[in-house]
């Protein structure tokens, strides 16, 4: 494995540079290799598949293996949809893009255009999108990563060859992070490692990220699944539980109250909330069951309305409101 | 817009019936000065119209700052527009009283 | 000190101290030394909070008289008035116990309280009492003009209060700050004035809940300020759709209010809270806002008609339960507009030290928020050899502080 000696952080340290160190997508690799062999038939490509699972880097292999680990910057336009102010700054910077690297490189006949998170788009600007892959295809490729695919409109789908990424097969990635751990001359027990991967819900970068940090927790010591357990939960969303916490319990004033404090702080929107409120629900151990689903029935239920309605606020806080509801007649039952 | 002193404005000369109900209005004549004065203030209402009628225009009487005793006119006030009360009271504070620009250079010399 | 209210803490105890009303005082002090004896009683009349009550008391203070008060909270029946008013009007002076007070002198605040039935004689007992009186007897009312009051007024010398003009306010909390050594902006003080529409008493409250010991007042400070006199037709469309008891009504209500609709919906959707305390009642109303805001979202800008359901889910929201409508104070300016307001710093730094996070690692902010965030917190907390890493960021030294110091989401 070649490693980025510069990079502090491990993710990007230990980031693969080369398709053949791309972890558990065989055979996704090798179709792509054909197309390293002879860049001039490769198409623009759609990358999709859940977070963490090497779409970025698959696109980054791509670009070194293209252009050569000097060079591949010069030639390559990383762009992100959901941090863009609109398409209209994105077709900025692909036109200017386009300018300036016009030339090929080598047998490479035109300069690759990685646009990540292209399913954060709305529909407009996935038209106009499609217009600007029209008009700079004599000179870009476009690499397009997204999530899920059926997001993505027909048209664009159509002019990509679209490669589905699949979640990290378990063992990989304990193989992945116990290579990172031997390079760090950090020792870990293999139930720590295990503790890591399953809290990585399938990503990767969540699973080294967790290494690290505890690998800062006990410098130079053994780490154990105690320290892998602190760390977790640490990093664990607590604002998002206590939010639940206080609703479930009643206290919906206070529940709501966390609520803006989260969303004042990170600018989550609704629908990012509910998808936590979602993940931390299943954590929680004093209710049981069949009430978690009842719980959960209620969160998709205000999805749903989120996507139907105009203000967020309200539809959190009648989310509240419900739990808050139900979690009354728990305490009286109990 | 004719802003009268309160404390002491002209008139021109009105008829009897006229002059009478200004008395009852709540206004005093001075036949030394030959000045109007207001000595009643409950029925300005009144009395605004019966001047607005007379003089043909707006009516609006002076302010007097608690401050320095300076009469002045309401056209210069930049609250006037959200001032809660048209007339009364008619005592207030003018514009060098409430923000008095001397003050950062007294602070310098302390 | 800080638990003291301030509006009695600088409540004048002189009549020169009283701001604004210059006529009324003249004339009530012209009263009070018999220069105008043909009526035995005053009535103060005007809005609350514009210095009745402080005027009575200040010349109570300065002219040595003793307060008898009466208040809406005394049940003023015939049996009661005479039971307190008749002694505190009968004797002049010839006080025992201290030769510093000149003599009694009754004060009845806000007589237009004085309900038909609960009342019922109280009016006839009072104006028996301004004939016999011996002592200066007050009265103070808001509304002058209720019928229930003309009997009292003939037999009264009527003295109209006025709203302070800002001006003057602001000299008045400029004096307060002063005092409590408060700095302040001018801008801050003018805004207090302003939004209290010549109700000084408001205004000190304000400035009072604004001000915190050693912080500068500043006009940011004042946008937190209640809604209460800001913007009355908000005011009383919530004031009307809180209170109201028929689904009818409320659409009524809401057919004719001028209130934007996405702000009601966002003020009605605030102070919901407030009008349900019970669990199941609240979940209910909330669910009918939801509804409601559904219904919002599909009127877009072009299916107007759908408008109708979407009020029709307004004010079946109000109508959970309207046995248990209670008047409350509205909270406002919205909830969201204050906290993105008061968290815009946080915001900033963490979306600038997540745009940081993404150049180097290839991940969007919002990836940078999830991923990253919450583990680069905890390995900069460890404060071991983080210097490179810090370094490799580019974080400068205010978003380390922050990063170190956040709450996780």
């Amino acid at each position: 494995m070649a490693v980025n000696e510069e990079a502090l952080m491990w993710v990007e340290k230990y980031r693969p540079k080369i398709l053949d160190d791309v972890v558990d997508q065989h055979d996704i690799v090798e179709s792509l290799k054909a197309f390293m062999r002879n860049p001039k038939i490769m198409p623009h490509l759609m990358l999709a598949g859940i977070p963490g699972t090497g779409k970025t880097t698959t696109a980054l292999c791509i670009a070194h293996e293209l252009f050569g680990m000097q060079n591949w910057r010069n030639f390559t336009l990383e762009l992100n949809a959901s941090d863009e102010r609109g398409i209209d700054t994105v077709r900025e910077r692909v036109k200017d893009f386009s300018r300036y690297s016009r030339g090929a490189f080598g047998d490479v006949p035109f300069a690759l255009i990685i646009l990540d998170e292209c399913d954060q788009m709305t529909g407009p600007a996935q038209t106009a999108l499609r217009r600007i892959m029209e008009t700079s295809s004599r000179t870009s490729r476009f690499i397009l990563i997204c999530n899920q695919s059926s997001k993505i409109i027909e048209p664009i789908q159509s002019r990509c060859a679209i490669f589905r990424f699949s979640r990290l097969d378990r063992t990989a990635m304990i193989e992945h992070l116990k290579c990172i751990a031997k390079k760090e001359n950090v020792n870990i027990s293999a139930e720590a490692v295990e503790r890591i991967v399953d809290y990585g819900e399938g990503d990767l970068r969540h699973a080294i990220n967790a290494l690290q940090t505890a690998a800062a927790y006990k410098e130079g010591g053994a780490i154990d699944e105690k320290v892998v357990s602190q760390v977790i939960g640490e990093a664990s969303p607590k604002q998002v539980q206590l939010m639940l916490n206080k609703a479930i319990n009643g206290d919906f004033m206070e529940a709501r109250r966390v609520m803006y404090d989260i969303i004042g702080t990170y600018g989550f929107t609704g629908a990012e909330i509910i998808r936590q409120m979602q993940r931390e629900l299943f954590k929680i151990s004093y209710i049981a069951p069949e009430q978690k689903a009842e719980l959960s029935n209620i969160l998709g239920e205000y999805d749903y309305r989120l996507t139907q309605g105009a203000n967020s606020d309200i539809q959190l806080s009648a989310l509240l409101a419900q739990f808050a509801k139900i979690g009354k007649t728990l305490g009286e039952s109990n | 817009m004719v802003i009268l002193n309160k404390k002491g404005f002209k008139l021109p000369r009105v008829e009897r019936e006229k002059f009478i109900l200004l008395i009852r209005l709540g206004l005093e004549y001075n036949g030394q000065d030959i000045l109007f004065s207001i000595k009643n203030y409950n029925n300005i209402n009144q009395l605004r119209d019966t001047l607005q009628d007379i003089l043909k225009s707006e009516v609006s009487f002076t302010q007097t700052c608690i401050i320095c005793s300076t009469d002045f006119g309401c056209s210069t006030c930049k609250y006037s527009e959200s001032c809660p009360t048209k007339d009364l009271p008619f005592s207030c504070v003018c514009n060098r009283c409430l923000q008095p620009k001397k003050v950062t250079q007294q602070q310098l010399l302390f | 000190m800080k638990n003291d209210l301030w509006v009695e803490k600088y409540r004048p105890t002189t009549i020169k101290d009283v701001i604004g009303n210059e006529e009324a005082k003249t004339l009530f002090v012209e009263w009070l030394e018999n220069k105008r004896p043909t009526k035995k009683a005053v009535l103060l009349y005007g809005p609350p909070g514009v210095g009745k009550t402080t005027l009575v008391n200040a010349a109570a203070n300065e002219y040595k008289f003793r307060i008898i008060e009466m208040n809406a909270s005394d049940a003023r029946s015939e049996k009661a008035v005479n039971r307190i008013a008749v002694p505190a009007t009968s004797f002049v002076g010839l006080d025992k116990f201290s030769s510093e007070v000149k003599g009694n002198m009754l004060f009845m605040d806000e007589v237009d309280g004085i309900a038909g039935n609960e009342d019922r004689g109280g009016v006839s007992a009072i104006i028996k009492i301004v004939e016999n009186t011996r002592t200066p007897v007050i009265m103070a009312a808001n509304d002058p003009d209720l019928e229930k009051l003309r009997p009292l007024k003939k037999v009264c010398l009527l003295i109209r209060f006025q709203q302070a003009r800002i001006p003057l306010i602001i000299m008045a909390l400029k004096k307060i700050c002063e005092q409590e050594h408060i700095k302040y902006e001018f801008e801050a003080l003018e805004k207090i004035a302003l939004n209290s529409r010549g109700d000084v008493r408001s205004a000190i409250n304000d400035l009072q809940g604004l001000s915190e010991e050693g912080k500068t007042l500043t006009v940011q400070d004042t946008l937190a300020l209640s809604l209460r006199n800001k913007d009355i037709s908000m005011y009383d469309t919530l004031k009307g759709y809180f209170a109201t008891k028929s689904i009818m009504e409320v659409s009524n209500l809401l057919n004719s209010s001028n209130v934007e609709y996405d702000d009601l919906l966002m003020a009605i959707g605030d102070n919901m809270p407030r009008r349900y305390t019970d669990p199941g009642e609240l979940a209910e109303a909330y669910d009918f806002l939801s509804q409601a805001d559904v219904f919002r979202g599909r009127v877009g800008t072009e299916n107007w008609h759908l408008l109708k359901y979407f009020y029709n889910n307004l004010a079946q929201a109000a109508a959970v339960n309207p046995e248990s409508y209670k008047s409350f104070e509205f909270i406002s300016p919205p909830i969201r507009v204050i906290t993105l307001f008061w968290t815009k710093s946080k915001r900033t730094l963490l979306d600038s030290i997540c745009v940081k996070i993404g150049v180097q690692c290839h991940v969007s902010k919002y990836e940078a928020k999830m991923i990253f965030v919450p583990y680069l917190k905890l390995m900069l907390q460890q404060k071991k050899k983080t210097n490179t890493l810090i370094e490799w960021l580019k974080l400068t030294p205010e978003e380390v502080t922050f990063l170190t110091g956040l709450k996780m989401f």
